[in-house]
């Protein structure tokens, strides 16, 4: 019996060094990734981006006022090419108000000088109505909202919200997107979209080869479980 | 013996996906905390413009830009009340503040989009805060007992609570 547990324990050992050396390695490497930033490093090389399939789910929408652009890529918003919100259901539109482009999206308005800074993040709690289906300005200079239970139109400045059941506006409309923005944001998207420790978390898992990956190291894990056991099992019998 | 099995993994599956959903999701709307401060009669919200030296204090305290020149807050001339964001880990904590007397008066989480962390969620954590106040370098002036597993979102709620502090100063400095 001891010849043979031998037998199996060596020819175990030999067959899972080289895991225990990766696992161990990219499990204290996971352990820091925060402080090695591992989990803001973004992946730029092509191919591991389309084994990972990192594509926005729908085509770019787009929206120009004067000589300025928001565009929406997946869930992210970029004025021209300028990422300036993430996790973003709907893009309703874009408008300029005094030299300032109001861009409205998910009940929130992003207010943005010419020169591309953000001003503010206006939301629910600044009075800005819920459901919002489109943005568009009157001739006062006012921001026009068309949402779920009416028409809105507010002063930007001093936040004086008035209800009405229609009102006329010149809307946002969705327009063109150049090709040359449109790839930039496409490589933008693309490279923000896959971090190391995402790749690191699905190696040491064995997730990147999908559910069989995962399979095959709880068989790894398992294999350590012998080892510990026949390990302890033989120095007990020598004893 | 299978059956036991089975059930500890039903077990342990069924808590893995309700600590999921205990931990991401909007605790309190904004809009109603709002609200509760000011007794659903809130003041409209004022202005307060980021300069060069305010962002030089807040990238002392947050480690980065508020990214944003200008930010809202609630004064009613007794308290000022402040919605403000950090990132914990990977996502921003949305957390609203009431800052009385250059002192925390509340502190609460208001919504949590990160799957671990959520703990400081808790009056036991949030309610080490009241009354804190700035010492003269910017920091609080008493010492915050983290969480384990959950040190990045307490760290996000320390910063924001310096944030509140220094900013209500500004606007009573004005």
């Amino acid at each position: 019996m001891f010849p043979l547990i031998q037998k199996w324990h060596k020819k175990f050992g030999v067959f899972v060094a080289l895991f225990v050396i990766f696992l161990v390695i990219s499990g204290i490497v996971l352990n820091h990734s925060q402080q090695l930033k591992l989990n803001t490093s973004y992946i730029q090389t092509e191919w591991l981006l389309d084994f990972y399939q990192i594509n926005p789910a729908s085509e770019p929408v787009g929206y120009q006022s004067s000589d300025n652009r928001v565009t929406q890529v997946g869930e992210r918003v970029y004025f021209n090419d300028s990422e300036i919100a993430k996790d973003i259901k709907k893009l309703i539109g874009i408008i300029t108000i005094n030299d300032i482009y109001v861009v409205a999206y998910d009940g929130q308005l992003t207010l943005i000088t010419k020169q591309g800074e953000i001003i503010e993040h206006l939301t629910g709690v600044e009075g800005v109505p819920a459901g919002m289906e489109a943005v568009g300005f009157d001739d006062q200079g006012n921001v026009i909202i068309k949402a779920a239970h009416g028409y809105y139109h507010v002063n930007i400045d001093v936040l004086d919200w008035n209800e009405y059941d229609y009102l006329d506006a010149n809307w946002s409309q969705a327009s063109s997107i150049p090709e040359q923005l449109k790839s930039e944001l496409l490589r933008q998207y693309r490279g923000s979209g896959l971090t190391i420790e995402r790749i690191l978390l699905d190696l040491h898992s064995g997730r990147i080869v999908g559910q069989w990956g995962v399979y095959f190291v709880d068989f790894v894990a398992i294999l350590f479980l012998i080892l510990a056991f026949t390990g302890v099992w033989m120095w007990w019998a020598k004893k | 013996m299978y059956k036991i099995a089975i059930c500890v993994v039903f077990a342990i599956y069924s808590l893995h996906w309700s600590t999921e959903s205990i931990a991401k999701g909007v605790y309190l709307e904004p809009e109603k905390f709002i609200n509760q401060i000011f007794d659903n009669n809130p003041p409209k919200p004022d202005k307060l413009w980021i300069t060069k030296k305010l962002n030089a204090e807040i990238n002392n305290i947050l480690g980065h830009d508020l990214g944003v020149i200008r930010t809202r807050y609630w004064d009613d001339g007794v308290k000022t009340a402040w919605i403000l964001e950090e990132i914990g880990r990977d996502k921003p904590i949305t957390v609203g503040l009431v800052v009385k007397d250059k002192k925390i008066e509340q502190i609460n989480v208001l919504i949590f989009r990160e799957s671990r962390g959520w703990e400081v969620k808790y009056p036991f954590f949030t309610d080490q805060y009241k009354q804190a106040s700035l010492t003269t370098e910017n920091k609080l002036d008493r010492k915050i007992d983290g969480i384990s597993g959950a040190t990045l979102s307490a760290n996000a709620l320390t910063k924001l609570a310096r944030l509140a502090l220094y900013l209500d100063a500004q606007i009573s400095n004005k």
